[in-house]
């Protein structure tokens, strides 16, 4: 008898325990609202600024999923939205991929009044607020990505291999070409091109482009200019002299910036390579870091140097490295915007900046920290040249697709470049139903 | 006359036990669920989008089966046709021939390191992909690469990249695939062989042949299951060729290289057109279903060598 009191005390007491812990458990879930959020940014620096993100609200946790961009991201992006499961925030590129979700997206226009004032988008700076609205069927202002970071596009070299040389910064395509040729003869890499990577080839060619004419690559996308105009044509013409001068290495068709040149670049067997200003968070990977890489002690940057033709250098090419979206989903969720607005504006982006990952995308924030004067120096260059520059995405992802075929056909010397240009233009006459 | 007066009942008997217990369908369900989720939804669900046209943003438009005859009349599809069939001419024949020897030298004519050869031969198949295609990069890089590093002992030097190149890159990528799974094809005749009836090749023996006249009239011949079977596994494999193309070349330079794998996930998710993703998808389809009925026509549905024929 005693043994069955006993047995029905532990019985109740733990059916209070269990009572007490179920009372317990749903107003604790209720105080952790939770946000979930899918892109290819890197992973730490990402949790950096989740940290510093959730230590100003402690009420919210970040479940950030992290993918290769291609072809993870991108094919799980699809699948969930299919199946209407997009996180509440996803990492997106303006443009075409931006334009793919745009149906699952929710206008951020309201909230970002809200949140930082009505003349908030004066903040972001010009080439910026252009790409967050490429791609929106006419008529429609809302923005459906907040941009986090901006890039510039330039060409990166190694100071102190041209100290050792005794090679100048060039400032004319001569100068250049001699470059190239000294670093061969030295037995280093003139110019990596990972000409594999269609994105690095389009790069080149908008410098080279917006030497002839600034610009004249966005007016061909919209189709207010032809591709087969005489400014893209010698554009084209210049592209392969980088291959046919010797400024590119041997074999650049079959290779790939990343991770091969970089790596190649950060232990100084290669002189130059044509990247943009994310190329200063190298410094802020975990060691060992070469001693070039150190403070990024070993880099400094200039803009391609004008071609035979061209009336000037390239001028600064960039725009929206990353930007994120806000999901129906999200929209549904009133933490999602708070954390999307802290990774674009407010301390989680400090934490990325911090880390050198890139520019940013408003005016008014820089790198704090652990940061050398050097580096300090090249990103407030950068900076200065950011709000003057050109646009350096595509709309239509077909004619991104079109200007990477012609690229690389003009490059192995298959395709001439009037008729690779033609191309194009056929491509962005279908994508604007022409 | 008599076989056919007692077979009657007999299947009169298993057909009335089957109604009088139709509980026993409920054993095929599982199965035909699965199927049903997992393959007919999804070609359905694919054939359905294949009759639509999306661009990035817009809205799907009915096209009906014009994106059948858009697809067959892109000059890139046929690209991609001569590549498939390069592959498959190429790989399916030498990985055979390769992994048939490997398989034979090392089964006949090793002992002690029997199981160190099978191991070496048969590690690229279980090595990543991704870590395949970073080395053969590496390796056909000119000027900074592996091979180079080698070849300049000898006084040969790389001007360009054989995966770079319009005219070379999908030989070059064959190559990778032919030293990845030759050794697959290496383990499926050392199974074949390990099968052999003892008593047939001594009976061989005993009449005289040895050497080359033994492998090629009496072992060959006998490991016929094995080569069907790489021959099926081979033809279904160049069809979903992806990764090693993907992650070497993306299908260039311009095209070069492309293959139905990859041109399905660039119309699809680069393009953002799945309308056009899926069409390729249900004509692969559709090549897979034809070239598998050839085979089951001409070499037998039969995989098997303990498969008797009927009387």
């Amino acid at each position: 008898m005693t043994r069955i009191k006993g047995l029905r005390r532990l019985v109740g007491l733990a059916a209070a325990a269990l009572l007490g812990t179920g009372l317990a458990a749903p107003s604790a879930q209720a105080q952790q609202k939770e946000v979930t959020v899918w892109s290819w940014f890197i992973q730490s620096t990402m949790q950096k600024s989740i940290a510093a993100f959730e230590k100003q609200h402690p009420d919210v946790k970040v479940n950030y999923t992290y993918y290769n961009y291609s072809p993870e991201y991108i094919t799980a992006l699809k699948a969930a939205a299919a199946s209407g499961s997009l996180p509440d925030v996803i990492g997106l590129q303006p443009g075409s991929l931006t334009q793919q979700y745009r149906d699952d997206l929710a206008p951020v226009n309201d909230l970002a009044a809200k949140a930082w004032g009505a003349g908030w988008a004066d903040k972001v700076f010009p080439v910026n607020r252009k790409q967050m609205l490429m791609g929106n069927p006419q008529g429609d202002e809302n923005y459906y990505i907040v941009p986090q970071e901006s890039q510039v596009l330039c060409i990166w070299y190694n100071r102190k291999l041209f100290e050792t040389l005794k090679l100048g910064v060039p400032k004319t395509y001569d100068e250049l070409k001699a470059a190239a040729k000294a670093l061969t003869a030295g037995g280093y890499i003139p110019m990596f091109q990972g000409a594999a990577d269609g994105w690095q080839n389009e790069n080149v060619f908008l410098m080279l482009a917006n030497q002839f004419s600034a610009g004249i690559v966005d007016k061909a996308q919209a189709g207010t200019a032809k591709w087969t105009s005489p400014e893209l044509v010698s554009a084209m013409k210049a592209w392969k002299g980088l291959f046919d001068d010797g400024i590119f290495q041997q074999g650049a068709l079959g290779a790939h910036a990343y991770p091969t040149g970089a790596q190649l670049f950060a232990q100084a067997r290669v002189g130059m390579m044509a990247l943009g200003s994310w190329w200063m968070q190298e410094s802020k990977f975990p060691p060992p870091l070469s001693q070039y890489i150190q403070n990024m002690d070993g880099f400094d940057f200039f803009y391609l140097p004008a071609v035979a033709g061209a009336p000037g250098a390239s001028p600064p090419v960039g725009g929206i490295d990353i930007g994120y979206g806000l999901t129906k989903n999200g929209a549904r969720n009133p933490a999602a915007w708070t954390f999307l607005a802290s990774l674009t504006n407010g301390e989680a982006l400090q934490e990325a900046l911090n880390d050198l990952n890139d520019l940013p995308a408003f005016a008014g924030h820089e790198p704090k920290g652990d940061v050398s004067d050097h580096v300090k120096a090249m990103s407030a260059r950068f900076m200065t040249d950011l709000p003057k520059a050109e646009n350096q995405r595509f709309a239509q992802p077909a004619v991104a697709e079109a200007l990477d075929n012609a690229l690389a056909g003009v490059a192995d010397g298959s395709l001439q470049p009037e008729a690779a240009l033609a191309a194009v233009q056929a491509a962005t006459d279908k994508a604007l139903g022409k | 006359m008599n076989a056919r007066i007692m077979a009657a009942p007999a299947a009169a008997t298993v057909r009335r036990s089957r109604y009088a217990a139709p509980g026993l369908y409920l054993f095929a369900l599982p199965a035909t669920l699965l199927f049903v989720v997992f393959i007919a939804y999804p070609i359905l669900w694919v054939t359905g989008q294949s009759f639509f046209t999306r661009s990035a943003g817009g809205a799907p438009v009915f096209t009906g089966l014009a994106s059948y005859r858009e697809a067959i009349l892109d000059p890139v599809f046929w690209t991609v046709v001569r590549n498939m069939a390069l592959w498959g001419a190429i790989t399916i024949p030498v990985q055979m021939l390769i992994g048939g020897l490997l398989a034979y030298f090392i089964e006949r004519h090793t002992i002690r390191l029997r199981g160190f050869f099978r191991t070496m031969f048969f590690l690229p198949v279980v090595t990543s992909v991704s870590v395949i295609s970073l080395v053969w990069v590496q390796i056909y890089a000119p000027y900074y690469g592996i091979a180079q590093a080698y070849l300049k002992h000898v006084g040969i030097v790389m001007t360009s990249s054989a995966i770079g190149d319009a005219s070379s890159a999908i030989y070059a990528l064959i190559l990778v695939n032919i030293w990845q799974w030759t050794g697959f094809s290496m383990l499926m005749y050392i199974a074949g062989i390990a099968g052999l009836p003892g008593e047939v090749l001594d009976a061989a023996r005993v009449d005289g042949a040895k050497g080359w006249r033994l492998a090629v009239h009496v072992i060959v011949p006998m490991l016929a299951p094995a080569t069907k079977s790489l021959l099926l596994l081979g033809v279904i494999g160049t069809l979903q060729t992806f990764p090693i193309v993907h992650l070497m070349t993306g299908g260039g330079p311009n095209h070069a290289s492309e293959v139905f794998g990859t041109l399905i996930f660039k119309r699809s998710f680069v393009l953002g057109d799945t309308g056009a993703g899926a069409t390729l998808s249900v004509i692969v389809l559709l090549i897979a279903l034809v070239l598998s009925l050839i085979q089951i026509v001409f070499l037998g549905a039969s995989l098997s060598p303990a498969r008797k024929e009927r009387p």
